[in-house]
């Protein structure tokens, strides 16, 4: 790590007055959303999601870093990826977490949600019908094995290791975490390929989104072990920097990176590939053109920012002189994290932008105060949640490590 | 033999009057708001479109037509076997298509999610974004064959399909036990005062809608499938569903079926 200063005590506390400003606008503009309904967003009737659908397809992809971590942990042995697990568990919990508090807001009848376990839309047979049922199994249960996996970390703190059946109860669970690992795995496959791309390439109707054959199921699932891996590496390290200290080993960064790089030379491939479907099969079927459907706000740059984006990570993060360069690293994670988000951005904004009708223009959305208050205060309180964990539990096992040496 | 309701529009006919929407809205129950020109978040079944062949065009010429959009009733490739766009995304079953082909939406069952809206290529479902509101007097004339909304659900027309079971009842309690016995008129249909919409069974092939969905006026809203050879259609179908409407346009106009295909 390099010697930066670390950060003064009154940045600090500006950083921590914005966080907690943005919570409390969260909760202030959450009231009047959940109470007096959509009205007060800039969704419509054309512009149907927005903001907060954004939000959820973000953090699921990147939180999907969590199961692809556990996963070479847990199954392939990779001990290397021993020091982030507890990271990766607590962001991966998080990400979920809040998805559903994103998706509870999106809902017009919040206190309906349990009808989508209660009604179901599973058809004939094994497989649900609606993607989104898919989505509210697979990420409930999911959720509840992120659970399970934040128990043992949760166990770390002081207070828990005066009781030495709890510290017995965290240790064994550890243990046999890799079956929740491998459920884990499993269950996460299907739920990131539907909510990042089945539950849009179904969609039969609309130019922007359809593919077949579930070609954006698939890549989605890519996406979220590439973009999510980054994501991984990219918060213990932002914490490294503003603490200055050596919170991860270096190996444990450049093999996580290392598996990103590849996931990304995939993705790239893939994602050009469905491009190429897009233009020359799926949109002509339409009657259609695929780059008449960029336009308006949205326009094709969203496309060129992703794969400009997916150069640093294909190129930083595979060859081994770069990846082991702390600011070529810093580079490769950032820039495919933000491949990802854009991509999901470009889901959204470009998908609903694009007109029905030919006579109609292409449509723009502008989120009001209160979608964005609800968005960052959400952000705000992921980071603040984070911030408790490094102080108070054991998310960190390397920099008692590492402290203990000193 | 079941019933495969269908409506044609003629738009030579159609003056844009608005009769249809109006008729739509008090029938179904559609709230009134302080500000129903925010037309993107407006709840009406029936959306009266006005295309024009161009924008900046001065008389004589300027042309311009109106196109009254409900549900278009969408099958997918095989009537037998229908399948909406906006069916099979539901995650809580509150929407469905029915023996007789017209997609039904059960309010109470809605979540909310909107994802429906999001499939339809026609942006025919709406949500209601505010709480429902029926001022004074106005609350007198609800219809109460149609349940209120709650906000926060998605909406949309069903080919009035209250009427058809108010006609069905009445059959019934003349001792006519078939349920496809009785046709019925829905409220657009029944206000048209130039006779532009028709509503039938498509099914029988001696209806009125079912010669004139076959007429060469005819098209149908943004289904450009429909302007290719059959052997060319049957290609295109064996790879993916189309959303096929049962709502048929008629047009003698050339410039308002070339503005049904993206340039």
């Amino acid at each position: 790590m390099s010697e930066a200063k670390a950060m003064s005590d009154k940045t600090r506390k500006i950083i921590l007055g914005v966080l907690w400003a943005l919570v409390a606008g969260f909760a202030v503009f959450a009231i009047q959303i959940l109470f007096w309904g959509l009205g007060y967003t800039d969704m419509n009737n054309v512009f149907t999601w927005g903001n907060w659908i954004i939000g959820d397809l973000g953090l699921v992809a990147l939180g999907g870093g969590a199961f692809f971590t556990g996963f070479f942990l847990y199954i392939f042995r990779v001990d290397k990826l021993e020091p982030i697990i507890n990271s990766t568990v607590l962001i991966g919990f998080m990400c979920y977490l809040f998805t559903f508090v994103f998706l509870l807001f999106d809902l017009g009848q919040p206190l309906r949600c349990w009808f989508g376990f209660a009604y179901p839309n599973w058809g004939d047979g094994l497989l649900p019908t609606s993607m989104l049922t898919e989505v509210f199994f697979c990420l409930s249960l999911y959720f509840c094995i992120l659970f399970v996996e934040l128990i043992p970390i949760a166990l770390t703190n002081k207070w828990a290791e005066k009781f030495p059946v709890l510290k017995a109860i965290g240790h064994y669970m550890h243990k046999l975490m890799w079956i929740m690992a491998a459920a884990g795995t499993f269950l996460s496959f299907f739920h990131q390929g539907s909510l990042g791309g089945g539950m849009w390439d179904v969609l039969y109707g609309k130019a922007v989104w359809f593919r077949e054959h579930h070609q954006l199921f698939f890549i989605a699932i890519i996406a979220a072990t590439a973009g999510g891996t980054s994501f991984m590496t990219l918060c213990p390290f932002v914490a490294g920097k503003v603490m200055n200290k050596e919170v991860m080993p270096k190996e444990t960064y450049w093999t996580l990176t290392k598996i990103s790089g590849v996931m990304f030379v995939i993705y790239t491939t893939v994602r050009i590939w469905d491009v190429y479907t897009m233009t020359t099969k799926f949109v002509p079927s339409f009657d259609r053109n695929y780059l008449d459907l960029w336009g308006g706000y949205y326009g094709i740059w969203l496309l060129v920012l992703e794969f400009l984006l997916l150069l640093s990570p294909v190129i930083f993060l595979n060859i081994k002189k770069f990846r082991e360069t702390e600011k070529f690293m810093a580079i490769g994670i950032v820039s495919g994290v933000l491949a990802i988000v854009v991509s999901k951005i470009s889901v959204l904004l470009h998908g609903f932008s694009a007109p029905n009708f030919p006579w109609r223009k292409f449509a723009a959305y502008n989120p009001t105060i209160q979608e964005w208050f609800v968005t960052l205060g959400v952000f705000a309180l992921m980071i603040l949640i984070y911030i408790a964990f490094v102080k108070w539990f054991k998310l960190f096992p390397h920099l008692e490590h590492s402290e203990e040496d000193h | 033999m079941t019933r495969r309701w269908g409506m044609a529009i003629d738009l030579d006919k159609c003056n844009g009057c608005g009769q249809c929407s109006i008729a739509c809205s008090q029938e179904n129950n559609m709230p009134i708001f302080k500000d129903d020109s925010d037309v993107p978040k407006r709840v009406a079944f029936l959306d009266l479109m006005k295309v024009t062949n161009d924008r900046d065009a001065e008389y004589p010429n300027v042309n311009v037509a109106y196109i009254p959009k409900m549900c278009q009733q969408c099958e997918g490739n095989d009537p037998n076997n229908p399948v909406p766009p906006c069916v099979s995304v539901c995650p809580a079953v509150a929407t469905d298509v029915g023996d007789d082909g017209v997609v039904s939406q059960i309010w109470s069952r809605c979540i909310g999610c909107r994802y429906c809206q999001v499939a339809c290529p026609y942006e025919a479902r709406v949500f209601n974004w505010w709480k429902p509101k029926y001022e004074e007097s106005f609350k007198k004339s609800l219809n109460p064959d149609v349940s209120i909304a709650s906000r926060g659900t998605v909406v949309k027309c069903t080919f009035c399909s209250h009427l058809w079971k108010q006609e069905r009842d009445k059959a019934v309690a003349k001792g006519e036990l078939d349920i496809n016995a009785v046709t019925y008129t829905p409220a657009c249909v029944a206000t048209c005062p130039t006779n532009a919409m028709v509503f039938g069974d498509l099914n029988d092939p001696k209806s009125e809608i079912s010669r004139l969905s076959k007429d060469k006026r005819a098209f149908r809203l943004v289904h450009t499938i429909d302007d290719k050879s059959p052997e060319e259609q049957k290609k295109l179908k064996a790879t993916r569903n189309y959303p096929s409407p049962k709502v048929y346009y008629l047009s003698s106009k050339q410039w308002v079926k070339d503005m049904m295909k993206f340039k």
